[in-house]
């Protein structure tokens, strides 16, 4: 369909006019062409000319805030540790009201439960598995445990860790009340005999 | 005057453009394998060279430097004749070039696949296929400048300028990002370490978008756009002053890549503000493209070519608009590591570069076969189609990004991570993978339906092998400006002054970059603790780099909370200096891994549980979308790889204590066979020469020493 329209462009001799009949704006150079196209003498737009200079303005202000004032806001340690202590004094006050929440309406066994199975499922399932059955850590569903099956051996590994072995600690991903839940979760596994369980590790409760 | 007679060489431009639309279909299908290998990990096959890590180089290169390569040779080889008014310099050259060309993608596909890979983005191939690169370069080269010295027409046109900026400056950034020391006859270590490695890399990168994806292209738009549409150019002085401003402020923006890394501040901020100021000189391309057309729209309405041009350009103006806007650093804080970028990316690639290139074929194979297009309803029809793939294709990826990035960041009252499971974060992305790569597989058909009336078109028409032509000699021009004549005029018929000055005006932003990181000793501040990897790392670390972790992990934990929080202390300049090449990594699909040996820290896995994870990652997470490696456990480490590895090391600065490639198959020997015994403790019996006890060396290594010790001096 578009093979031959413009095949008269291509002639070189033709005599051009000045001007371009469409727009009526001259053409940049008389009648000189390259292979049939020729460019109009039209100026920059004028926006785009004034969005050069903005753009121009703002980068250079940035970097003489950068350069010459060292604004803080621009260096990124600073900024980071900004917010580190911006965070720590509002998490103060958040922590402060969730304990008086708490002490006002505690919660049931079984919403207990429910809150331990959701921080296990994100966080113990990679090495204890997805029942409990153990996979590249311990398993929870036997009696037998390395370093104790009471609730306070369970929270002393679960905030410090047993690093030699690549049990890592939790104290700062999770918080007091999640520690909590997910301990009651991990004892109620006790007796389940879920399928592929590891073979006991340590000793009888 | 006498008219010489003379013929246009059609065949080169034939080739290149049949290798267009080959290496195109094999591009664009490595696209859509990946983009579903990413939400069905059983896809990987669980075979090396089938694995995301090694298949998402081949796409990237592959679409890169095969499809648009080609595209932009088959358009220059077409338009140069014909804006000079002379045939190509040398048929020799051309063959030299075109079959060159096409050797070194067969190579890249072969070695890429096979693993062997310099572990830098977009730069992938290594030292001997570099050099194939920079020779065919310079024949390119060197036929194109003979071509422009033996022109007919007294001037070079605007689409000439780009392709002189894009050769020059494209062989400037290859030169320079692919120094490195060879190991062995397919491996070897950039030149540059940590730090200085990614500005470079950056710079190349950056670069690469600029002068492969946008100038030869403005240079296609210059050429094709008025000449589809019989219209003049909308303004000479425009495509003058968004010439120059491009090219000179394009070089500077590479740092805008590693915002709130630990790139110095100064850095950043010329990233940042030189990509803010190209927005001007970017739209100018695509204002002189969109306002050639005025008085054409009637035309454009009718003539699927036309429209296909439109789009393209006005993507181009889309994304040219984005990439400011992703260079501020609270704008890039939540679209850099996510899929925002890759969204970003292929409204580029797809729409600008994708849709210019099959207008160009769509137009060009009719005439080189002396015919009519086969069918123009179906062009139209692969212009819908590929016009809806790109907002499948973009649309989801840019809610992904969004939704991820704030996933990151967002922290309970009490002050926690409320997905402290990175895994968490990517559940949520599944179905946007979907819509993607459904969007992908839209463009493939489109694609395919371009393959079927190009090959229509050619079965119907006869091939003009040399197109006649004739034009008067050029006569001698004054070689001083003349009066009447405007200082940009005068240049433009002085191109071996016009390649001087343009290379001027690519090399400041470079060298103001770059060169301080060496000389100033702030920029890198030493850390003491961190020591040189262990020879038994040293090989993991290889084969990190070579099963392309990279592509999905970063090792860069940027200086926000909610990244310290989930991964430890945020990365330092110092701790990269031996890190040949860098692996900060671009996009983080699986989470950053750069304190990931830390057993401190917050992410610390015991060997055993790597082990299992390598070998099926679904093993200990079901909802994982990672690839198993189990190939690992089963290839040995090559240990005698080791000295010479250490030796190129020394040679690169690393501190080795002296002869210490004597002792380093001993000492890796060692590491392997108490790595091996700590997994059987853990009752996996292993061989300790597998490669997987070298990865886990490595792995178990990120980010240990600034653990022990973060004095900074």
């Amino acid at each position: 369909m578009h093979t031959n329209d413009n095949d008269k462009l291509k002639e070189p001799n033709e005599v051009h006019d000045e001007i371009d009949e469409v727009t009526k704006i001259k053409y940049f150079g008389g009648d000189h062409e390259y292979d049939g196209i020729k460019e109009l003498d039209n100026p920059l737009p004028p926006w785009l000319k004034y969005l050069f200079y903005v753009t121009i303005i703002i980068s250079i202000s940035y970097l003489i805030l950068l350069f010459v004032f060292k604004d803080e806001s621009i260096i990124q340690v600073k900024e980071y540790r900004k917010e580190v202590m911006a965070a720590r004094d509002k998490t103060e006050v958040a922590v402060k009201e969730e304990a008086v929440k708490m002490a006002a309406a505690p919660m049931t066994q079984e919403q207990i439960l429910a809150a331990g199975k959701i921080i296990y499922d994100k966080t113990c399932l990679v090495c204890h598995g997805k029942f409990g059955e153990g996979l590249v850590g311990p398993n929870f569903t036997d009696e037998y445990w390395i370093h104790g099956g009471k609730p306070e051996d369970l929270l002393k590994v679960i905030n410090e860790g047993v690093l030699e072995k690549g049990m890592i600690s939790y104290k700062s991903q999770l918080n007091k009340t999640q520690i909590n839940n997910v301990i009651e979760y991990i004892l109620s596994l006790q007796g389940t005999n879920p399928p592929n369980q590891k073979a006991p590790q340590g000793v009888k409760n | 005057m006498e008219l010489q007679q003379f013929s246009y060489d059609n065949r080169m431009t034939r080739n290149f453009a049949i290798a267009t639309i080959v290496w195109g279909v094999v591009g664009l299908l490595a696209g859509l394998l990946i983009s579903l290998q990413i939400f069905i990990p059983g896809l990987n096959f669980g075979l090396d060279f089938t694995t995301f890590g090694r298949t998402r180089p081949v796409h990237t290169n592959a679409v890169i430097f095969a499809f648009i390569g080609n595209a932009i040779f088959t358009a220059i080889y077409y338009s140069l004749q014909r804006l000079l008014k002379t045939r190509m310099y040398s048929d020799l050259l051309s063959k030299i070039h075109f079959w060159g060309w096409q050797s070194i993608i067969v190579a890249a596909a072969v070695t890429l696949l096979a693993g062997f890979t310099t572990g830098k983005e977009y730069a992938e191939l290594e030292w001997p296929i570099d050099i194939a690169i920079t020779i065919v370069w310079v024949i390119f080269g060197w036929n194109m400048f003979g071509t422009i010295l033996q022109r007919r027409t007294s001037h070079i046109y605007v689409s000439i300028w780009f392709y002189i900026a894009t050769w020059v400056t494209v062989a400037v950034l290859h030169i320079v990002n692919s120094m490195a020391i060879p190991v062995s006859f397919l491996k070897s270590y950039t030149l540059y370490a940590g730090v200085q490695d990614a500005l470079v890399q950056w710079w190349y990168g950056h670069n690469a978008v600029a002068f492969f994806l946008t100038t030869p292209f403005l240079g296609m738009m210059y050429y094709f756009v008025p000449k589809i549409s019989g219209r003049p150019v909308y303004s000479y002085k425009l495509s003058i002053v968004h010439f120059w401003s491009l090219i000179f402020l394009y070089i500077w923006a590479g740092p805008h890549h590693l915002l709130y890394s630990s790139l110095p501040d100064w850095l950043q901020a010329l990233g940042t503000t030189f990509s803010v100021m190209l927005l001007a000189p970017s739209w100018g391309g695509m204002i002189n493209g969109l306002l050639t057309l005025r008085g054409a729209w009637d035309k454009v309405r009718r003539d699927p070519i036309l429209k296909m041009f439109v789009v393209g350009i006005t993507a181009y103006g889309m994304s040219t608009f984005e990439g400011p806007l992703l260079s501020f650093k609270t704008v890039n804080a939540i679209s850099h590591f996510t899929d925002w970028t890759i969204g970003h990316v292929h409204i580029g690639a797809l729409g600008w570069n994708g849709l210019l290139t099959f207008g160009m074929i769509y137009w060009l194979i009719p005439r080189l076969y002396n015919t009519k297009l086969y069918s123009t309803k179906l062009a139209n029809v692969h212009f819908w189609i590929a016009t809806l793939a790109i907002v499948f294709y973009a649309v989801p990826l840019y809610i992904g990004g969004i939704t991820q990035a704030l996933m990151w960041k967002q922290f309970t009252p009490d002050g926690f991570l409320m997905y402290p499971n990175f895994l968490e974060t990517v559940a949520q992305l599944i179905p946007m993978y979907m819509i993607r790569a459904f969007g992908g597989f839209l463009y493939v058909v489109g694609f395919l339906i371009l393959v079927f009336n190009v090959v229509k078109t050619i079965q119907a028409g006869s091939f003009v092998a040399e197109e006649e032509a004739q034009a008067p000699a050029l006569e001698t021009l004054p070689n001083e400006k003349t009066q009447s004549e405007s200082g940009h005029r005068f240049l433009e018929r002085k191109p071996i002054r016009f390649l001087i000055l343009a290379t001027i005006a690519i090399l400041i932003g470079g060298i103001i970059e770059v060169i301080p990181t060496y000389l100033i000793k702030s920029n890198i501040p030493t850390i003491t603790s961190v020591k040189p990897y262990t020879p038994l790392e040293l090989q993991g670390r290889d084969i990190y780099v070579k099963e392309g972790c990279y592509t999905c992990h970063s090792q860069m934990i940027r200086p926000f909370r909610s990244e310290t929080e989930r991964y430890g202390e945020y990365s330092k300049a110092g701790e990269s200096v031996y890190d040949h090449p860098f692996q900060f990594g671009s996009k983080r699909t699986g989470p950053d891994l750069a304190r990931e040996g830390v057993k401190t820290g917050k992410i610390y896995k015991p060997n055993s549980w790597h082990y299992n994870h390598f070998i099926n990652p679904q093993k200990m997470n079901e909802a994982s979308i990672m690839p198993g490696y189990p190939w690992l456990a089963v290839k040995e480490i090559d240990i005698q790889s080791t000295p010479g590895k250490i030796r190129a090391m020394k040679v690169l600065g690393v501190p080795y204590p002296d002869n210490y490639e004597l002792e380093a198959i001993e000492d890796l020997k060692a590491q392997a066979d108490s790595i091996a015994k700590d997994l059987l403790t853990a009752g996996i019996q292993t061989d300790s020469n597998r490669e997987i006890i070298a990865l886990i060396a490595y792995i178990q290594r990120l980010g240990v020493d600034i653990s022990t010790k973060s004095t900074n001096k």
